[in-house]
C-alpha cells in the first residue's frame, strides 16, 4: 500500500469543522480540516471510500465521502437520522470531530478508462457518487459519454444543486432529472428514476453504470439497465451497512461472505447478486 | 520432553506469577461450574477439572472493555484523546486444545487480515500459554471431528499431558524452554513420545461412544454451507428454535463480533467501550433510520453457522471456525447447538426424517 494512503485505523484524528452548508432538508455538509498538519497533508482518499466520524460525546458512525481525491474540499454530507447524526447537526464551525479512515475499496477508475459512464442516483444516493463524478469530469478526455440520471421525491430533495450547475458547464456532460410528482415551476421529467432511465437513449457497449439510492430504487434501476443490455459486472453500486470498526473486525457489515468495510462498499451487481442477502 | 512432578506444578505456577497475571480453570463452588478465570488464589488452579464453561477469549477480547477515553470541552472546543494501556503480561495455564485452537483462530482473524486490531494485539503481546491434553473427552466434546484435539499441536509455550501421576512437558517456544531449564525439569526418556501417543490415542478412541452419529458429517455440512445448497426451510427450522439470546456466541471460542459505543456522554470524560455482540440479535444489522437488511431470525442464524463452517470463513482462520468444544450445544435453550445443526443439514442431504 502507498504510504500516503495509510488510513487512520484505531485512534481518531481530531479535525475542525471549518464550514457548514445546508444541502436539503435534514442534510448538511460539514467541511473539515485535520488538526495535525502532517495528517492533513497525508490524508488521501479514493472515490467511493468512507470514513468513521466521531461526534464527541455522542458516538461514531460510518459515512461515505462525497469529495474528489483531487482539488476538492474535504467534507461529508450527512442526513439527520439517528442520535449521533443529530448530535453532528448541532455542531458549529470551529467544533471538533474525530476521523478514522479512509476505509473500503472505492470505485474503479483506471479500469474503466475509455468507457461510457452512466451515473444513476436517487435522493441522497448522489452523495457517494459525487466524488466519482468530479474525478471523472476532471479527467474528461479519458472517457466516452458521461451521463447523470438523477431523481428525487421533489425538486427540494435534489442534492448538490451548485455542484451540478458546475458539472453542466463541463463539455459533454449529459444530465437528466426527474421528481416523483409534478410541481409548479418544474419543467423536467416526472416519475421514478428507473422509468426515466428506461426512456433515455443510453449507451450499452463499453459502458459502466454507477447506481446508488434506496433499495427499492436500486433494484428497479438495475432491472432497466439489464434490459438495455448492460452487463451485471459493469454495474457498480456502493452499499450501506451498520458498521462499528471499519477495519473488518466487528463483522456487523457482513453480507454473504464479504464485509462491506473491506471488500466493499463498492460492489458490482454481479457480486451483489451472488451474496445471497437482500440489499 | 520433560517430566513435571505434581509437586513441581505449584513451583511452575509460582514462578510464572512473578511475571504474569495467572489465568486458569478453577471449580466455582457457588455455581458448581468450572470457570476459566483470573486466579487470585493460585491454589485454586485445577488441571483435572472438566472443560471450563467459558472459553478463554475474554482475556484477549474482554466482554466489556474501554478502548479509549476522551475529554471534550464544548465551551473551549478542546479535545484530548487518551489511549488505554492494555499491555499486561498474562499466563494462561491449562488451556484445552479446543480453546487453544480457538485462540489461534482469533489471532489469525484479529492480526492477520487487512488490518491489525491494535487492542487485541496489546493483549496478545505478552502471553504465556500452557496447554493441557484432554486424556478423556467430556460428553459435549467433538474436537476430533474439527481437527482441534484432544491434544494441542502448536501455539503453546508449554504443553502438559497428565500420565496418571506426573505431567509430560513439551516446550513449544523459546520462553517455554527457558522456564523448563529454570525449573530444572528432568528430561524424559525415549519412551515418553510413545507414552504420550498412547494417552492421546486412548482419548481419541473414547470419542467413539458419543461422537459418531452427527459429528462426522461436519465436512459435508461445510460443503453445503459453502456452496449455499441448503434449503430455506432448513434455515427456517433452525431459526424457529432460536431464542435470540446470544449465548452460543458468548461461549464460542471463536465468535468475536463486537459493538462499539461511547459511554458517559454527559461527563467531561467519555469512554469508548467495546463490548461483545451477537449476530443473533435483531439490532445487530439495524442501521440508522431503522432500516434492517437482515430482519428474519433465520437470516441471522445461518450467518452464525456460515461463520463456523463455511470455506470462505475458514480461509480467515486457516481452519474451520468451529473447534468442537460443544459449549453452544450445552447452553442453547433451543436445540441448535452446532452438532444439531449439522444433523439438520445431514437430514436434508440424506432425506431421512426427523426422528
Amino acid at each position: 500500500m502507498d504510504k500516503n494512503l495509510m488510513p487512520i485505523v484505531s485512534i481518531p484524528e481530531i479535525a475542525t469543522i471549518v464550514d457548514i452548508r445546508d444541502e436539503i432538508e435534514d442534510v448538511r455538509s460539514f467541511y473539515f480540516t485535520l488538526d495535525r498538519p502532517e495528517i492533513e497533508q497525508a490524508f488521501q482518499i479514493r472515490s467511493g471510500q468512507f470514513i468513521m466520524c466521531t461526534v464527541f460525546r455522542a458516538g461514531e458512525f460510518a459515512v461515505s465521502l462525497p469529495f474528489s481525491p483531487e482539488n476538492d474540499r474535504k467534507h461529508i454530507s450527512v442526513r439527520k437520522v439517528g442520535k449521533v447524526t443529530a448530535a453532528l447537526h448541532q455542531l458549529e464551525p470551529g467544533d471538533k470531530i474525530g476521523i478514522r479512515g479512509p476505509f473500503g475499496n472505492g470505485f474503479p477508475f483506471e479500469e474503466i478508462k475509455g468507457s461510457n459512464i452512466i451515473y444513476v442516483a436517487g435522493g441522497i444516493g448522489l452523495i457517494p457518487l459525487r466524488s466519482s463524478i468530479i474525478h471523472v469530469l476532471q479527467h474528461r478526455q479519458d472517457f466516452g459519454r458521461v451521463i447523470l440520471v438523477y431523481g428525487a421525491k421533489s425538486s427540494k430533495e435534489l442534492m448538490y444543486k451548485d455542484s451540478i450547475k458546475e458539472w453542466q458547464a463541463t463539455e459533454n456532460f449529459e444530465t437528466h432529472f426527474t421528481i416523483d410528482r409534478p410541481e409548479p415551476g418544474w419543467s423536467g421529467e416526472v416519475g421514478f428514476v428507473n422509468h426515466l432511465a428506461a426512456k433515455l437513449d443510453l449507451p450499452v457497449s463499453d459502458t459502466v453504470a454507477f447506481v446508488c439510492g434506496p433499495p427499492v430504487m436500486f433494484n428497479a434501476v438495475i432491472k432497466e439497465l439489464k434490459l438495455k443490455g448492460i452487463k451485471e459486472q459493469d454495474i457498480y453500486s456502493t452499499l450501506e451497512r451498520h458498521m462499528k470498526c471499519g477495519i473488518g473486525k466487528c463483522q456487523h457489515c457482513a453480507i454473504g461472505r464479504t464485509l462491506v468495510c473491506v471488500d466493499g462498499p463498492v460492489y458490482t451487481y454481479k457480486q451483489i447478486r451472488t451474496l445471497g442477502e437482500q440489499i | 520432553m520433560y517430566w513435571l512432578k505434581k509437586e513441581q506444578l505449584e513451583l511452575l505456577v509460582k514462578k510464572l506469577a512473578e511475571e504474569y497475571k495467572i489465568f486458569g480453570p478453577r471449580h466455582d463452588r457457588v455455581s458448581d461450574e468450572v470457570i476459566f478465570d483470573h486466579l487470585t488464589d493460585l491454589s485454586e488452579l485445577d488441571l483435572q477439572a472438566a472443560i471450563p464453561y467459558n472459553p478463554p477469549k475474554f482475556i484477549l477480547f474482554p466482554h466489556f472493555e474501554e478502548i479509549l477515553k476522551y475529554r471534550y470541552e464544548p465551551e473551549t472546543k478542546e479535545v484530548r484523546i487518551e489511549q488505554i494501556n492494555l499491555l499486561e503480561p498474562k499466563a494462561l495455564i491449562g488451556l484445552r486444545s479446543c480453546d487453544l485452537t480457538g485462540l489461534l483462530c482469533l489471532d489469525r482473524f484479529f492480526l492477520g487480515q487487512e488490518y491489525v486490531d491494535e487492542f487485541y494485539l496489546a493483549h496478545r503481546k505478552k502471553l504465556f500459554i500452557i496447554s493441557n491434553t484432554c486424556i478423556r473427552p467430556f460428553p459435549q466434546c467433538f474436537c476430533v471431528c474439527t481437527d482441534s484435539g484432544p491434544a494441542a499441536k502448536d501455539g503453546f509455550d508449554l504443553d502438559l499431558t497428565f500420565t496418571g501421576r506426573d505431567y509430560l512437558v513439551e516446550a513449544g517456544s523459546k520462553k517455554g524452554q527457558v522456564l523448563i531449564d529454570e525449573l530444572g525439569l528432568a528430561e524424559a526418556g525415549p519412551e515418553a513420545s510413545a507414552l504420550k501417543k498412547k494417552i492421546i490415542d486412548n482419548s481419541v478412541s473414547s470419542f467413539d461412544s458419543f461422537a459418531l452419529e452427527n459429528k462426522a458429517w461436519i465436512s459435508r455440512a461445510t460443503n453445503r454451507l459453502t456452496t449455499g445448497f441448503i434449503k430455506p426451510e432448513v434455515w427456517e427450522y433452525i431459526g424457529n428454535q432460536c431464542f435470540e439470546c446470544g449465548a452460543c456466541s458468548f461461549v464460542c471460542p471463536t465468535c468475536s463480533c463486537f459493538n462499539i459505543e461511547d459511554a458517559n456522554l454527559e461527563s467531561s470524560e467519555t469512554d469508548r467501550l467495546r463490548t461483545w455482540d451477537s449476530c443473533s440479535f435483531e439490532g445487530y444489522t439495524k442501521m440508522a433510520g431503522d432500516n434492517n437488511p437482515r430482519k428474519p431470525v433465520e437470516d441471522r442464524r445461518n450467518k452464525r453457522f456460515f461463520c463456523k463452517l463455511s470455506y470462505s470463513q475458514s480461509k480467515k482462520y486457516l481452519r474451520p471456525g468451529c473447534v468442537g468444544c460443544g459449549r453452544c450445544a450445552r447452553v442453547c435453550p433451543g436445540d441448535i447447538g452446532l452438532p444439531n445443526v449439522v444433523t439438520y443439514i445431514r437430514r436434508e442431504i440424506t432425506g431421512e426424517s426427523g426422528e
